[in-house]
């Protein structure tokens, strides 16, 4: 027999019915986004960190010390394994299954997220390309600035329905809408 | 009814009416009224029944401060006890209610306790309801209860919404009075990310209430002006109607909005109130002064207000409070409040000043009483007069109201809470606040200032500093004219002699002097001490207004400094916090986060019931049609995976990716068992134990790749294993080449169990799993029928043949509605985790059950994990003392019932037969339990002294709790296939 | 409500994001150390008020360990420290 292999995304059931357009606040679930982890081993730090930096159709997330999270929503995940294969002293994990990436934008995305993480997301303290690993709505996430009104958050798929509620609950008074991306 | 609305003036919306109910009967007033203010403006001064004595009361403040207004506000599950009519802001539709009285406001019946009061002092209910002591709980504390107390709030759930946010600043400045607004335009000006925070709906603070001109305008539109510079800075946040309420560490202060407090029905989308963590560098604080109640006789009726009360109602709610004033006063501050009454065409019938001789400018015509003090107030809802006296001559002045002025203090309560006490100023006559660091400062009247000019010029002084200190650029603000400012000081005052009625210092709490000179007499002089007995200063309001006078008087009393008396102690919250606030959104479903399989999806078509494990939603089994309870479920599921094969949901189970050239040296030390030479290709079962000795937690690690490993753990100790091996490798080995990440969440895992799980599993993998080419404990990265990358585990939990496929989450439900396709002639079914929990108790594996934080690896029979030619591993050194080795330690064994239809329950205790049912008999206890369907009785784990030697020896279960004996038979924890036969298919 | 520490790696965060783990000041002992030195190594801990160093785990943020210096009555902060970097420097010194 042939598996039908059909990929099932964890919030097809949070974001089923009715869908308006989108507000100006929007929350977007990107549906096969491309995540590994990336660990640099000893010696090979800042190797590491300046190849992810250089590499094409991937963005760096940092985690903590030698660690990321290599994001890509270009190119597949051989592509990007294949590339993190090829950085000496790099160990990797494919995420992509392990990982919901939801981008929220918006005019109020700032007052939005203050109910969420209690980091200072002001761009002159987070600014444009920063990121970092951070609680939000009770989970450990990585939250990154990809621009002056736009988030991209990443939780762990167990945790991402609940995550997913409590951003759409903080974004009721500023009309937050919500849909996968494509 | 007279309205004491005056014709013109204040800062309220005349063009908008609203209507309010108090006790049912319908008022009227104006957008920007508080409640009291529409209230008095109706000519409703009595608001409240005192606590105890269930005296008549009115407003004393037109302030946070308020202790004896407390109303009753809204209906139905949104009604909201001890509301202060003082703040709060009038809507059209409230709804409030007196409260505390019985039948009515008028006609307490609990005013009895004002007649009876001569035995209701300080120290009553201690002394009377001593004995006999069951009484207290059945008798007296209802009767108490029910006589003095508050409001009562709703039962009902609470229907409104609230939440809480974080904020950051350069700056916090709480208050914007005429420092907080200085303050804040100065550092807002500057470029600093300011917050201005300020308890009431409307910025401005005191200059809202003030007849002075600044800046050339009326103060009030100065206030405007500023905060309508302000508002157009993006880089400054208004924060109306929040009460900064606490300061805590690290420079974070607690804040509470009032987002939809004002408004009838608040709208779904938005919280009612939000609760703020604001995260400030530096912070002023502009709380202003609380002016001082003067302590004398008859001092707590209604009318009976502080001066700056009066002007405050006069000058920015346009009401007077009474159609004749008097006023007592010993200093400026009752001057300015007569002569803004007088301006106003008020009626002042004369100023009772208590000192012989003042510098204040008399207002025309106003008869000014020197040397004078008031020792009785006259009528009983309303006062109608007053009895003055002066050098031992008493006279009655008629008035419907009394403005008293006793003097300034500091609001100084935020920076004290962090352990500070406030410090005495003898030329203040106050406590100021302490010097705690250069982070926060006080500014304004709350640093002891006392003109607004001087309160001016301190905030933007103060915001200046704080700034440089921060590396802003110096800003030199610009500081307005005051025009027609008067003197604010005032000789102190603490207590005026020769009352003829009580003379409270704590309204909300009914105490009055006497009761503080009680306290001292019989022992309780420490203020706090004093305060426990007399209870002054506890309740809603904190004493806000009597704290100090209570410091003066006992100062007084013993003939110190109120120096040496001191304050009690400062805590959160300023001013009341609610329930809802303090919870935010962590109620109902949003209380924890939930966490779902990639299989909850599947095990749902299937017909699961889930079981919360932590955050976990696990399927516990899957209910067939004629199946009428949960046993029935879990034997057919257990029967079936003995007999055919079934599929179970593991993927709850923790997995951590480890790498590194150090990963084995790593793995050898945090397992008691060893793993330096496990090969490619190959799981191994590992014990962990914590450097105590004792176990820690179990699992199976595999290697993938030469410096590639995979361990799962257990799905309770998930995180603590990844934790630990972190601890392991960052603290005690940093020199070790390894590095672990969590990847619990890419896997959707599987557990295929049964003599049938090879057909099936052959049906869905490319590779040869063969039992040559794939032997137990093989583990490998394989290939499913469709292209997909997979790992596949040989090991087992139930003693069958079983497989753990592991497939990235997304395709869980794919695979396993495949899986379940694959089986269907083989019988396959899906299996929960109480099939999972019996299929391993007839086999005698352990889970946390047994590995209980007190078990030895030999406890459990694991002595064999122990590999002590090892030079080293967590827990080895301290596993080998005498009290972990010694030989009548509890081991696990098993236990089946001796009559088959004998149940054994979880927790019961072991006795030797024949011994009498006592912990003294105690020989150990039930750890889990169990129906095996497989033989048909049930059975147990239990841990039992010197268990392994005992098989076959009869012992009796006793659980005292539930109150059953069963006799068992204790034998080998292994109750199927001992030899292992199946694993090995 | 709050407390904040400075993580090295990523910022200030609250005491929320991470979990204590207690005395940093104890090392463990050699496989081969006195029975003495392993038994205050897992069970003797003191209890100053003051001053006191202490592991956190930065569990929601760059799950490393840190060595927190603090006054553990007034919350006052000296320093924070990578555990690792901890270690290295007192194995060296």
């Amino acid at each position: 027999m042939s598996i039908n292999l059909l990929q099932r995304h964890v919030l097809e059931d949070h974001i089923s019915g009715f869908e308006t357009d989108p507000n100006p606040n929007h929350l977007a679930v990107v549906r096969r986004p491309v995540i590994f982890s990336v660990l640099a081993h000893a010696g090979h730090e800042a190797a590491v960190a300046e190849a992810l930096k250089a590499a094409s159709d991937l963005a760096p997330r940092f985690c903590g010390p030698s660690e990321w999270l290599a994001v890509s929503q270009t190119v597949g995940a051989e592509t990007i394994g294949g590339l993190l294969s090829n950085i000496p002293g790099a160990s990797f994990a494919d995420q992509s299954d392990g990982k919901v990436l939801m981008t929220i934008s918006g005019p109020s995305v700032r007052k939005i997220l203050a109910k969420c993480v209690a980091v200072d997301l002001h761009s002159d303290v987070f600014a444009e390309g920063d990121s970092a690993n951070m609680l939000c709505c009770h989970v450990a996430a990585n939250v990154a600035r990809t621009g002056a009104d736009t988030f991209e958050i990443i939780v762990p798929r167990s945790f991402a329905g609940s995550v997913f509620d409590e951003l759409m609950e903080m974004g009721r008074e500023h009309a937050l809408t919500r849909g996968f991306s494509d | 009814m007279t309205s004491y609305r005056l014709a013109a003036g204040g800062a309220v919306n005349r063009g908008q009416l609203l209507n309010f109910t108090f006790d049912g009967r319908t008022f009227r007033g104006f957008e920007g009224d508080t409640l009291a203010s529409a209230l008095l403006a109706n000519d409703q001064m009595l608001m409240a029944r005192s606590f105890k004595y269930h005296r008549p009361r009115g407003v004393v403040t037109a302030g946070s401060a308020e202790p004896s207004a407390l109303l009753t506000v809204g209906n139905g599950a949104r009604r909201e006890p001890n509301a202060r009519a003082t703040v709060v802001e009038l809507y059209n539709g409230l709804v409030a209610a007196s409260q505390n009285r019985w039948p009515s406001l008028k006609h307490d019946f609990g005013t009895i306790n004002n007649l009876l009061s001569p035995f209701l002092g300080a120290g009553f209910y201690y002394k009377t309801f001593m004995w006999p002591a069951p009484f207290w709980e059945r008798l007296y504390e209802p009767l108490i209860r029910r006589a003095a107390g508050l409001g009562k709030v709703a039962m009902q759930a609470d229907p409104d919404r609230y939440e809480k946010s974080w904020a950051h600043c350069d700056l916090l400045v709480i208050g914007a009075g005429p420092a907080g607004l200085m303050a804040a335009l100065a550092a807002g000006r500057a470029g600093a990310r300011v917050i201005l925070a300020d308890e009431g709906f409307r910025l401005g603070g005191s200059l809202l209430g003030e007849s002075a001109s600044v800046g050339g305008m009326p103060a009030a539109d100065f206030a405007g002006t500023v905060i309508e510079e302000l508002a157009a800075l993006p880089n400054v946040t208004l924060m109306p109607r929040t009460t900064v309420f606490g300061w805590y560490d690290d420079m974070v202060f607690g804040a509470v909005e009032r987002v939809q407090k004002h408004v009838a029905s608040p709208s779904p989308d938005l919280a009612v109130e939000r609760l703020w963590r604001i995260v400030a560098k530096r912070a002023i604080l502009a709380s202003g002064a609380e002016e001082r109640p003067l302590v004398f006789g008859g001092n707590d009726k209604p009318g009976v207000m502080t001066a700056a009360a009066a002007r405050t109602y006069l000058n920015r709610y346009g009401v007077a409070v009474g159609s004749r004033v008097a006023v007592f006063t010993n200093g400026g501050s009752g001057y300015r409040t007569a002569a803004d009454l007088v301006a106003r065409g008020v009626d002042v019938t004369a100023i009772i000043d208590a000192r012989p001789q003042s510098a204040d400018p008399m207002p025309e015509g106003v008869r000014v009483v020197r040397n004078g003090s008031v020792v009785a107030t006259k009528g009983r809802h309303r006062i109608d007069g007053l009895i003055a006296e002066r050098s031992g001559f008493e006279e009655v002045i008629a008035c419907d109201a009394l403005a008293m002025s006793g003097g300034w203090s500091p609001v100084v309560h935020l920076m004290c809470q962090r352990g500070a006490k406030p410090v005495w100023s003898d030329e203040k006559q106050a406590f100021l606040a302490p010097d705690i660091g250069k982070a926060f400062l006080a500014a304004g009247s709350a640093a002891g200032f006392d003109r607004i000019s001087d309160c001016l010029k301190d905030g933007a002084n103060k915001a200046s500093a704080l700034l440089r200190d921060l590396g802003f650029a110096a800003y030199e603000a610009d500081i307005p004219d005051v025009e027609g400012e008067y003197d604010p000081s005032f000789a102190p005052l603490w207590y005026v002699p020769g009352a003829k009625d009580k003379a409270f210092v704590d309204f909300q709490n009914d105490v009055h002097v006497g009761d503080l000179g009680l306290a001292q007499r019989e022992g309780f002089r420490h203020i706090e001490h004093t305060k426990r007995y007399t209870t002054a200063g506890m309740a809603t309001d904190q004493g806000k207004l009597g704290n100090v006078n209570a410091a003066g008087i006992v100062a007084g009393m013993r003939g110190v400094s109120p120096a040496e008396i001191g304050t009690t102690t400062f805590r959160p919250f300023y001013t009341p916090v609610s329930f809802g606030a303090l919870a935010g959104t962590v109620r109902a479903e949003h209380a924890a986060p939930v966490r779902t399989s990639p299989l909850h999806n599947w095990a749902r078509k299937n017909g699961a019931a889930f079981v919360e494990s932590g955050l976990w939603y696990r399927s516990a089994w899957f209910s067939r049609e004629g199946e009428k309870s949960w046993r029935e479920s879990v034997d057919r599921e257990v029967l079936n995976v003995r007999a055919n094969v079934g599929l179970c949901d593991v993927s709850t189970l923790g997995k951590i990716e480890i790498f590194g050239r150090g990963a084995a040296e790593l793995l050898d030390r945090v397992y008691s068992n060893s793993f330096l030479k496990l090969p490619v290709g190959k799981a191994r079962y590992g014990l962990m134990l914590r450097e105590d000795g004792i176990v820690f937690d179990d699992g199976t690690t595999s290697r993938l790749s030469e410096n590639h490993y995979v361990m799962t753990t257990t799905t309770a100790y998930a995180a603590e294993v990844l934790a630990h091996l972190e601890f392991s490798a960052q603290t005690f080995w940093p020199e070790l080449d390894v590095r672990f990440v969590s990847s619990t969440d890419q896997w959707a895992q599987m557990s295929l169990a049964g003599p049938k799980s090879r057909t099936v599993m052959s049906r869905i993998v490319q590779d040869d799993i063969s039992d040559d080419a794939f032997p137990f404990l093989a583990a490998r990265e394989v290939v499913l029928r469709g292209g997909l990358q997979a790992r596949l585990f040989r090991i087992s939990f139930s003693g069958e043949l079983a497989y753990e496929l592991a497939v990235p989450a997304g395709y869980g439900e794919a695979v396993a509605d495949a899986i379940m396709e694959a089986g269907r002639d083989e019988g396959i079914c899906a299996y929960g985790v109480e099939a999972l929990n019996v299929l391993r108790l007839e086999k005698g594996h352990v889970t946390h059950s047994e590995l209980e934080g007190r078990t030895t690896a030999d406890d459990v029979g694991l002595g064999r994990m122990m590999a002590m030619q090892k030079p080293d591993f967590i827990g080895k050194r301290l596993s080998m003392r005498f009290g972990l080795t010694a030989a009548d330690r509890l081991q696990l064994v098993g236990l089946k019932a001796v009559e088959a239809d004998k149940e054994i329950k979880a927790g019961a205790h072991l006795l030797k037969d024949q011994a009498k049912p006592s912990l003294a008999n105690d020989q150990g206890f039930v750890s889990s339990a169990c129906f095996s369907p497989s033989l048909g009785h049930h059975i147990a784990l239990a841990m039992l002294k010197s268990g392994r030697e005992r098989f076959g020896e009869r012992i009796l279960v006793w659980d005292g709790l539930r109150g059953s004996e069963v006799m068992a038979e204790v034998c080998s924890p292994v109750f199927v296939d001992p030899d292992n036969l199946k694993l090995h298919l | 409500m709050a407390s904040l520490i400075t993580c090295p790696h990523c910022g200030t965060r609250p005491k929320e994001e991470f979990s204590i783990r207690g005395a940093a000041a104890p090392k463990r002992p050699s496989a081969t150390a006195k029975d003495e030195d392993w038994h205050r190594y897992v069970y003797v801990r003191d209890n100053p008020k003051g001053r006191y160093q202490e592991y956190w785990h930065h569990v929601a943020g760059c799950r490393r360990f840190l060595v927190v210096d603090r006054d553990n009555l007034t919350h006052e902060v000296f320093g924070v420290t990578d555990a690792s970097d901890f270690e290295r420097a007192r194995t060296a010194g």
